[in-house]
């Protein structure tokens, strides 16, 4: 411990690192990128990165023509889920509309429903739903089947319950149901964005982290200065440890500025403690910056580093779960998943902001998370000295 | 026409020379479209449930069998005497099913039993989804209990059509498909401009009897020949991995896709001899395929969802019409009548892309 302080302040170290903060103060690109893409890719990916269901086209195909029917559909359409987008007078209309995308679900209404009803059987009415998207699918139908639950439930208002009632099963024989009260937690209101913000924080330190890393790195390279810093008598670990700090601040302070956003634009209670978020935060910057490097001591050109990050970005975007919920992730992709530094910080954040959790049960991602890091600024102090081979 | 495919012939060897592009043409679309297709879901399963069952009856546990029986949930053990929100603040469940201690009773008397469910909402989506399932699940159990007193009045029959497993894959497939259409061919493209800018080539280019229109078509051709073989092997993909067929009409699909090519292609060359420099160059087609196509086509969320405030530009967007026509090609099969439009502004988009960029090189000669 002794020696690592005395390191850091032996006059070698603190050169080197004069002229790495000197470089990122003058570099106007840096500024930028640490300041544009955290503002649009919050804003934007929030805004439109949204799961939510409403508005559903629905095409009618009304073959009773009775005020109960018409009173099915108007139900229907009354809430914000369901648009009436048009009456239709055949089946194979409808069909036509629904492949075309004209409609996204045909509700069919039987020419006995009024009937039927006003003796008290039960009817049938048939619910088309475009399942194109599987999801949007899956909730439509979760709203189709409440909205008849409720209208079910209306019936006995409107003179048709006695019906019912008669040839209902007499009363000692009934049994009870079970009524399920579902209650939203954390998250009453059902706000998206909540998720979808948590989960970009972390892919913006480890993208943006890792690009300005890569870039910084490749640009001794390029320039040709590497070799009067490899043959200058500071120690490799030496010459990366002095690129990583600044960097580290500056990226350090796009943490601060994104978190602002997070909790001014979008209103994300912070439940837990700020600066455990925070702390892990740092170790998910290091972590981008880790991978920077690697990507930088392994490629010869900042075009070659990025077209490199084209490789590496998509792997670690789509199995983070940053964007989509981890469990949907499939099981062969899962060990992927494990040791994905934004699958983790995705975990922290969302559960300390949101949830409260605290550092007894998310320790174990911070220890994935702070070996991630380990390995990737060892390794690229490995690979820097072969750089000239 | 000799000097046009001369000149596809050289860009031809000069991508199978070079390694990296060659991975960028067809290796990374591969990776994509398996990693982003079988990765990107909303449609979750094997969702952990920490039940609480205080009740202990035959009756209570045949109506948790029902939750265990479901592929979406997976019952996880928790102790009774635990408060359930530590279930959710240890990610340990995402729901807690209570079961109060009077359950078999109540059933039994013919009295409602209130079951509570508990969600974590953190993650809205699932968490509607959740509440869904959750439902369907007490309403069968309460159906084959007898429990009907009343039968309900009106009961709807719901059918999915086009893609009836309700298969995430098989509308996220498609979507990747026309994600990596819209990014590596305009990305290659972009560096062959580039480069000759970047490295002067173009003043040979300049100084020889080529024409614009030559060096152009000769340029966007090759890329659409690359196109072509990535869109033959990820088509490949989706109809064996992906389990997609043709639904209809091929014919739409295939002139949209020829088409979309040429536009692709010719924006990629647009923005290569726009900006002389290789590194920026692809930053700018990576931000307008990856972001434009990603987020404004309706690839992962519906379109609607989008505020109105930005939703308009999505109109200009030109993979927004391709991935319809890839949808419909594959899942829905309305053929010509329902997308001929769209074929349509593709082909006036690449037009577009084209004249613009052949207004820019037309004069062959160095910008003063």
């Amino acid at each position: 411990m002794k020696q690592f302080i005395r390191f850091l302040f032996s006059h070698r170290f603190l050169a080197l690192l004069k002229k790495e903060f000197a470089q990122v103060r003058r570099d106007r690109r840096l500024a930028i990128s640490l300041v544009i893409p955290p503002v649009l890719q919050l804003l934007l990916f929030s805004l439109v990165l949204n799961a939510n269901v409403s508005d559903i086209k629905l095409g009618v195909i009304d073959e009773s023509r009775t005020p109960e029917s018409r009173d099915l559909a108007s139900t229907l359409t009354e809430s914000k889920s369901f648009r009436l987008s048009g009456y239709y007078y055949s089946v194979d209309k409808l069909g036509d509309a629904i492949s075309r995308s004209d409609v996204d679900a045909g509700l069919v209404i039987p020419r006995t429903y009024a009937r039927d009803l006003q003796r008290g059987r039960p009817v049938t009415v048939q619910f088309l739903l475009n399942a194109m998207n599987a999801n949007t699918a899956a909730i439509a139908q979760g709203y189709a089947e409440g909205v008849i639950q409720t209208y079910n439930q209306g019936i006995s208002s409107s003179g048709i319950h006695a019906n019912f009632s008669q040839i209902a099963a007499p009363e000692v024989s009934r049994r009870g149901r079970a009524v399920l009260t579902p209650a939203y937690l954390y998250n009453p209101g059902l706000v998206g964005s909540w998720f979808v913000v948590t989960g970009i924080l972390g892919l913006l330190l480890i993208l943006n982290g890792s690009m300005v890393a890569a870039t910084a790195m490749v640009k001794e390279r390029e320039a040709g200065t590497i070799e009067q810093l490899l043959m200058s008598p500071a120690g490799t670990y030496e010459i990366i440890v002095a690129k990583i700090v600044p960097l580290f601040l500056a990226l350090f302070l796009m943490v601060l500025f994104a978190t602002a956003i997070i909790k001014i634009a979008f209103g994300v209670p912070f439940q837990g403690n700020i600066l455990m978020v925070l702390s892990g935060a740092a170790l998910c910057v290091l972590a981008g910056i880790g991978i920077g490097t690697v990507i930088a001591t392994f490629t010869h050109s900042a075009q070659q580093a990025q077209l490199t990050s084209f490789f590496v970005n998509p792997l670690l975007t789509t199995v983070s779960g940053a964007i989509t919920p981890s469990e949907a992730i499939p099981a062969w992709l899962r060990p992927l998943s494990s040791i994905n530094p934004i699958h983790h910080f995705s975990v922290i954040a969302r559960s300390s902001m949101i949830k409260g959790s605290g550092m007894e049960t998310l320790w174990p991602n911070f220890l994935v998370l702070a070996a991630f890091t380990l390995i990737a600024v060892s390794l690229s102090v490995w690979r820097f000295r072969k750089q000239l081979t | 026409m000799r000097r046009i495919l001369a000149q596809t012939r050289k860009e031809l060897t000069q991508i199978i020379r070079d390694k990296m592009a060659l991975g960028l043409a067809l290796f990374l679309p591969l990776m994509q479209l398996i990693l982003m297709g079988s990765a990107i879901s909303l449609d979750v399963q094997d969702l952990p449930v920490a039940v609480q069952d205080l009740d202990d009856s035959p009756a209570s546990h045949e109506f948790v069998d029902g939750f265990r029986q479901s592929i979406s949930f997976h019952v996880v053990p928790y102790a009774i005497d635990r408060q359930p929100e530590n279930a959710f603040l240890e990610n340990k469940a995402r729901a807690v099913l209570i079961v109060p201690s009077h359950f078999s009773r109540d059933i039994a008397r013919g009295v409602n039993s209130p079951v509570q469910f508990l969600i974590d909402a953190s993650d809205s989506n699932t968490a509607k989804l959740m509440a869904g399932y959750s439902s369907e699940i007490t309403s069968a159990w309460n159906a084959t209990n007898g429990a009907l007193a009343h039968p309900a009045p009106v009961t709807a029959a719901i059918r999915f059509w086009f893609n009836p497993g309700r298969s995430s894959k098989k509308f996220y497939g498609p979507g990747i498909f026309v994600l990596a259409m819209s990014l590596f061919p305009p990305l290659l493209a972009t560096l062959a401009c580039a480069k000759e800018g970047e490295q002067k080539t173009i003043l040979q280019v300049y100084v020889s009897s080529i024409s614009a229109h030559e060096y152009l078509l000769g340029k966007i051709l090759t890329f659409m020949i690359v196109a072509g073989a990535e869109c033959l092997v990820l088509l490949t993909l989706l109809f064996t991995y992906f389990g997609l067929s043709f639904a209809g009409d091929p014919t739409p699909f295939i002139v949209a896709t020829i088409l979309y090519a040429f536009c692709v292609s010719s924006f990629g060359a647009l923005i290569g001899s726009a900006i002389p420099s290789q590194v920026a160059a692809m930053q700018t087609v990576a931000m307008f395929g990856f972001l434009l196509v990603f987020m404004l086509s309706g690839l992962i969320f519906p379109i609607q969802n989008i505020p109105p405030q930005i939703r308009w530009l999505s109109n200009f967007v030109w993979g927004r019409y391709y991935i319809d026509i890839v949808r419909d090609a594959l899942l829905q099969g309305g053929g010509w009548p329902a997308v001929w439009w769209k074929v349509l502004i593709i082909g006036v988009t690449g037009l577009f892309f084209y004249t613009i960029v052949w207004r820019n090189m037309r004069r062959m000669q160095l910008k003063a």
